[in-house]
Formats: C-alpha cells, sequence, structure tokens
C-alpha cells in the first residue's frame, strides 16, 4: 500500500489539490479573488517543490503504470510550466467569475498528461490523452463573452476528436496484430507486417496532431489566436511539451524495431513543419498567430533531434522542451502583460514599445533571440543539442535544411524586435505598471533562459537520467 | 496474407458500397416532385424556421443521467471481481463514488438540477 502512495505521489498530489479547490468552490462562504488565488498559487509551489522530494520507481496496476527519475523530472518541467502560467494569468483572473474553475480544468489536463507520461499500455496512455485534451477545449473558451473564444473551442474539439478517432484506429489495428496493449509485448511483436505499420502510422498521425507537425497542423492558427493568452501559452508549452515526451520515449523504446519506417516519417514531418511554420509566420500580423506558426516550426526542429533515436537525441529533446518553456512563456507572460492591459494583439502595436516599455521590451527580445537560437542564451545550445543528435544518423541533408530554417527564421523573430526598437509609432502602448506575479514568472523566466544555457548541467542530468 | 489480404479488404468495402449504390440507382424507378423535397414525406407541414431553440436544462440534464448511468455500468465488473480483490476493491469504488458525488454536488451547487 505504501509503495501505491510514493510511485503515484505526484499525481495523488494533484488530485488533492483538485480536490481541495473543489471544496472551496463548494463552501458557502464567498471567498475573496485575491485570497483564493493566492491560496492557489502556494499550492502549484507546494506541487512543484514535493516533486523533487520522492525517487522510487516501478510499476503499478498490473504494468499499466510506470515510473522513474526521468519521468518525475518530466513531470516536474510541466509543474514549473503549469505554476508559471498561474501567475501570469493572475490578473486576468482576478477579474474573471470562475477562477477556480480554471484551475480545476487545467489541473486535471495537467493530471492527465501525467497519466499519460507514465503509462506502459496503450490504453492508459490513451484515457491520459482524453483526460488532457477534453477539458482544455473549455480551457479555450474561457473568454466566455468573446465569439472568437468559442470558436476556438470548437476548432480544438473537433480537431483533436477527430485525432483521438486516427489514434484509437490505430490502437485497434496494433492490438489486432499483436494481441495485446502492452508497451513490452508490442516492443517485440513490432513487426513490417503491412496491418500493424498502417496502425502504427496512424498512431504517428495522432502524435502528429497533438503536436501540431505540419500536414496535421491545420487547428494551431486559429486556436492560439482565440484562445486567452493563458490557455494558449498552456497549450503551446504544456500541452504539447508532454505530448513530445512521450512521442519521444514511445518512438524510440516500444517502436525501436521499426527504426527504419519512423525515421523517414518523422525527418519527412520535421522538414514539412519547419518550411511551412517558417513561411506561415513571416506573413503574420497577429503576434498570437505569429507565435502559433513558430512553435509549429520549433516542433520541427523537435522532431530533427527525436530523429537520433538513441540516448543523445532523446535527452536533447527534453533539454529543448525545457529551454523552450521558458523561452515561450518569456514571450507570452509580455503579450499577456500588454493584451490585458490594452487589447492589443497586433504585431504593428508592439512598434515603439521600447520607449514606453524598456523592461518589457528587453524580456520579450530575450525570449525572441533564445526563440531563434542566438549564443548566449539558451535557446542556441538546445538547437545546437538537436541537431547533433539528429546528425548522429548521418543524414546530412536533414541539417542543412534545418540550419537553412534557422536562417529563415531569425529575419521573423528580428523583424518584431527592430518594430520594438527602432519603428516609430504614434499611438504606443502606453506605460504599463507591472504586478508582482507576472514580474515573478518573467524573472523566473529570464533566469531560466540564462541559466540553462549558461551552465551545461541542466543537460548532463538529464543525460544521466537517461543512462 | 499480409499485404495482399489488406488490399484485397479495401477493394471488396469499395466495390460492395459502390455496387449496392450502383442496383439501387439501376432498380428504382427515379421520380421528382415537390413533395420529395420535403424533410417528412406525406407527413404535417412544417410551419414556421424549424431552427427553433430549446432549453439548455434538457442538456445538463442528459449529462447528470449520464455519470450515474456510467458509475452503473462500472459497478457490474467490480461486483464480479470484488470478491477476489478483497477489501482494496471496496476502498477503490468508495473512492470512485466519492469523486461522481464532488462532481454531482458541483452541479447541484451550480444550480443545474433547477429547472428554469
Amino acid at each position: 500500500m505504501s509503495i501505491f502512495f510514493l510511485l503515484l505521489q505526484q499525481e495523488l498530489l494533484l488530485t488533492a489539490i483538485i480536490f481541495v479547490l473543489l471544496f472551496v468552490k463548494l463552501s458557502t462562504k464567498q471567498w475573496n479573488s485575491q485570497t483564493v488565488l493566492s491560496f492557489v498559487n502556494i499550492l502549484l509551489v507546494v506541487n512543484l517543490a514535493a516533486g523533487f522530494f520522492f525517487k522510487e520507481k516501478g510499476t503499478l496496476f498490473g504494468d499499466m503504470f510506470q515510473t522513474n527519475d526521468l519521468l518525475r523530472f518530466e513531470k516536474n518541467i510541466l509543474n514549473l510550466g503549469t505554476l508559471l502560467i498561474s501567475l501570469q494569468a493572475y490578473n486576468w483572473l482576478l477579474k474573471h467569475k470562475h477562477a477556480i474553475e480554471f484551475y480545476l480544468l487545467m489541473l486535471s489536463t495537467l493530471l492527465g498528461m501525467f497519466f499519460m507520461l507514465s503509462s506502459s499500455n496503450l490504453l492508459m496512455f490513451y484515457v491520459g490523452l482524453e483526460l488532457a485534451s477534453i477539458p482544455l477545449a473549455a480551457l479555450a473558451n474561457f473568454d466566455l463573452d468573446k465569439k472568437r473564444s468559442s470558436e476556438a473551442a470548437m476548432k480544438y474539439i473537433m480537431s483533436s476528436a477527430f485525432a483521438s478517432g486516427l489514434l484509437l484506429f490505430g490502437i485497434s489495428l496494433i492490438y489486432g496484430m499483436v494481441g495485446s496493449v502492452n508497451f513490452t509485448d508490442i516492443a517485440v511483436a513490432a513487426s513490417e507486417n503491412p496491418l500493424f505499420l498502417f496502425g502504427f502510422i496512424l498512431l504517428i498521425a495522432g502524435f502528429g496532431f497533438k503536436i501540431s507537425a505540419v500536414p496535421f497542423h491545420l487547428w494551431t492558427a486559429d486556436v492560439y489566436e482565440g484562445a486567452p493568452v493563458a490557455v494558449t501559452s498552456y497549450l503551446s508549452v504544456i500541452s504539447k511539451g508532454s505530448m513530445l515526451f512521450v512521442m519521444t520515449s514511445v518512438l524510440s523504446t516500444v517502436f525501436a524495431n521499426l527504426l527504419f519506417q519512423w525515421y523517414n516519417i518523422v525527418a519527412v514531418l520535421a522538414v514539412l513543419s519547419m518550411i511551412v511554420g517558417n513561411l506561415f509566420a513571416i506573413r503574420q500580423q497577429n503576434i498570437k498567430r505569429f507565435l502559433a506558426f513558430s512553435s509549429i516550426s520549433q516542433v520541427g526542429f523537435i522532431l530533427i533531434g527525436m530523429s537520433g533515436a538513441n540516448i543523445e537525441s532523446h535527452s536533447s529533446v527534453v533539454y529543448f522542451v525545457l529551454v523552450y518553456l521558458f523561452s515561450n512563456l518569456a514571450a507570452f507572460a509580455v503579450i499577456n502583460v500588454i493584451s490585458e492591459a490594452s487589447g492589443k494583439e497586433n504585431i504593428d502595436d508592439y512598434k515603439g514599445l521600447y520607449k514606453t516599455n524598456p523592461a518589457l521590451t528587453w524580456v520579450l527580445a530575450i525570449a525572441l533571440f533564445s526563440l531563434a537560437g542566438i549564443p548566449p542564451t539558451a535557446g542556441f545550445f538546445g538547437k545546437f543539442f538537436l541537431l547533433l543528435g539528429g546528425a548522429s544518423k548521418g543524414n546530412y541533408l536533414l541539417i542543412i535544411v534545418a540550419a537553412l530554417n534557422m536562417v529563415i527564421s531569425l529575419y521573423y523573430y528580428l523583424r518584431i524586435i527592430k518594430a520594438m526598437f527602432m519603428d516609430a509609432n504614434e499611438t504606443p502602448v502606453e506605460k504599463l505598471a507591472i504586478s508582482w506575479s507576472p514580474k515573478i514568472s518573467m524573472a523566473v523566466c529570464m533566469a531560466g533562459i540564462v541559466v540553462t544555457g549558461i551552465i551545461s548541467g541542466a543537460y548532463e542530468y538529464i543525460y544521466s537520467l537517461l543512462k | 496474407m499480409g499485404a495482399a489480404s489488406l488490399i484485397v479488404l479495401i477493394l471488396a468495402a469499395i466495390a460492395f458500397s459502390a455496387g449496392a449504390i450502383l442496383i439501387a440507382k439501376v432498380v428504382t424507378k427515379a421520380t421528382k416532385n415537390k413533395q420529395k423535397a420535403e424533410p417528412y414525406e406525406s407527413g404535417i407541414p412544417t410551419r414556421g424556421p424549424s431552427w427553433v431553440q430549446f432549453n439548455v436544462g434538457y442538456y445538463l440534464f442528459a449529462l447528470l443521467f449520464l455519470i450515474f448511468d456510467v458509475e452503473l455500468i462500472f459497478l457490474y465488473p467490480w461486483a464480479v471481481a470484488a470478491k477476489k480483490v478483497g477489501l482494496l476493491a471496496l476502498v477503490e469504488i468508495i473512492i470512485f463514488f466519492f469523486i461522481l458525488f464532488m462532481g454531482f454536488l458541483y452541479a447541484h451547487k451550480k444550480g443545474a438540477l433547477k429547472w428554469k
């Protein structure tokens, strides 16, 4: 019984927090929203801190659930991201009628992602995935009085239901060929049987929807634009990051026998994602749409790292997701502050931002430098390790395409930086007072970008976890 | 077996569905008139727009019903396995009920059971 609690510690803690929040919501006393939000943020800090204290590994529920040091670390990354997003959303939720419901839904999706990460069984994986994606649709609709928000939720639920359908069909075909949904059984039985391969390709299509790799990316820009900024950042960092973790480990362990087949699929997805993401990002006017396409092209780079299929490339993917979390959340923190105060979301509105808000400008500039991969920031090392991992297969054409795409991406990231620092604007965003919670979030992100880049310990720690 | 069976299955599926449509086209005698285009042929003609709004309460009740429906379905396999698993099964089903009950309580508190 005690091993049960130790192994499920992170999941049980999250469930406990969800129930505490439900009790707060159900209580007859009308709580002050400021108190409630501070309380929730303290709980999330406790949740993050507690994740570092336990080290037990093992399996539960008849091999359906597994946990080890790497999975714990990945869950800690997701916890950190959720805490940062919660801090950024503080001012928005203060005015929102349903702040507690926001956390109930968000933590439910996080719980689903934890079970998805820890699954060692296709059914457990699917249940976790559904728990992670259904409340997200409700979250996308959380700007209750905006029609765009409902549209985003509708598009998200439609496309994610379609993706789930493909995934389930793939799972059923694999089950039909193997006779088991256990990862270890599938790893042994994986063969080039056409029906099995067909199921496997459908499975990859399901993965591709969640990480918005290119042929499956069509929902991304509309959902990112319509959803509230906090939910957009949650979708682009936490939801995508958890799926990337799962995809990397599933491809390199469960389907290791089919390496030749999935290497080609992943390489094609990577090239398409980079090129389409970059070319569309150049033309965007809305900054949330812009970041949607930029995140698609980042996924292309991550897929190159994934294609290496060894320990180095696996740790490079986890490392890059950590770096990407800091960079992207720093950018979203600035967007959130500006959109909350003035409602402005167009790139043209960011012209001349340096004159009125130098601090915000620097945060956004460093975040964009990190996303583009300019040396002193962590983004450079993240991309370097990804390309190194991808190059281990000896396919240098892929690396050349990636390098060219990094140059293209530099153009559109620098376009925003130029707009902020150099362009003149008659009606710039007025000087904004930033409250403590976004400030903390931005400070943590900035520290993360610098520290994970300069100190090599982060990458080496992930590498040691995988060994 | 293998690839050949998969291709045969796909071709057979296409041939079967296309054949059914084709045969129906050839055999039946097609007529076109105004009555055919009505939603209910030889029914009462509709009056006014058919896009009427209905009370959102219906779907809330359906959702709440679904919670207990699923709960009951879960109880059957549980009841079969309960004796073998022992006390742990009882604890687990109580936790399961508790979680569902909290959801129900939330819905009740939100006034989902009031018919407006």
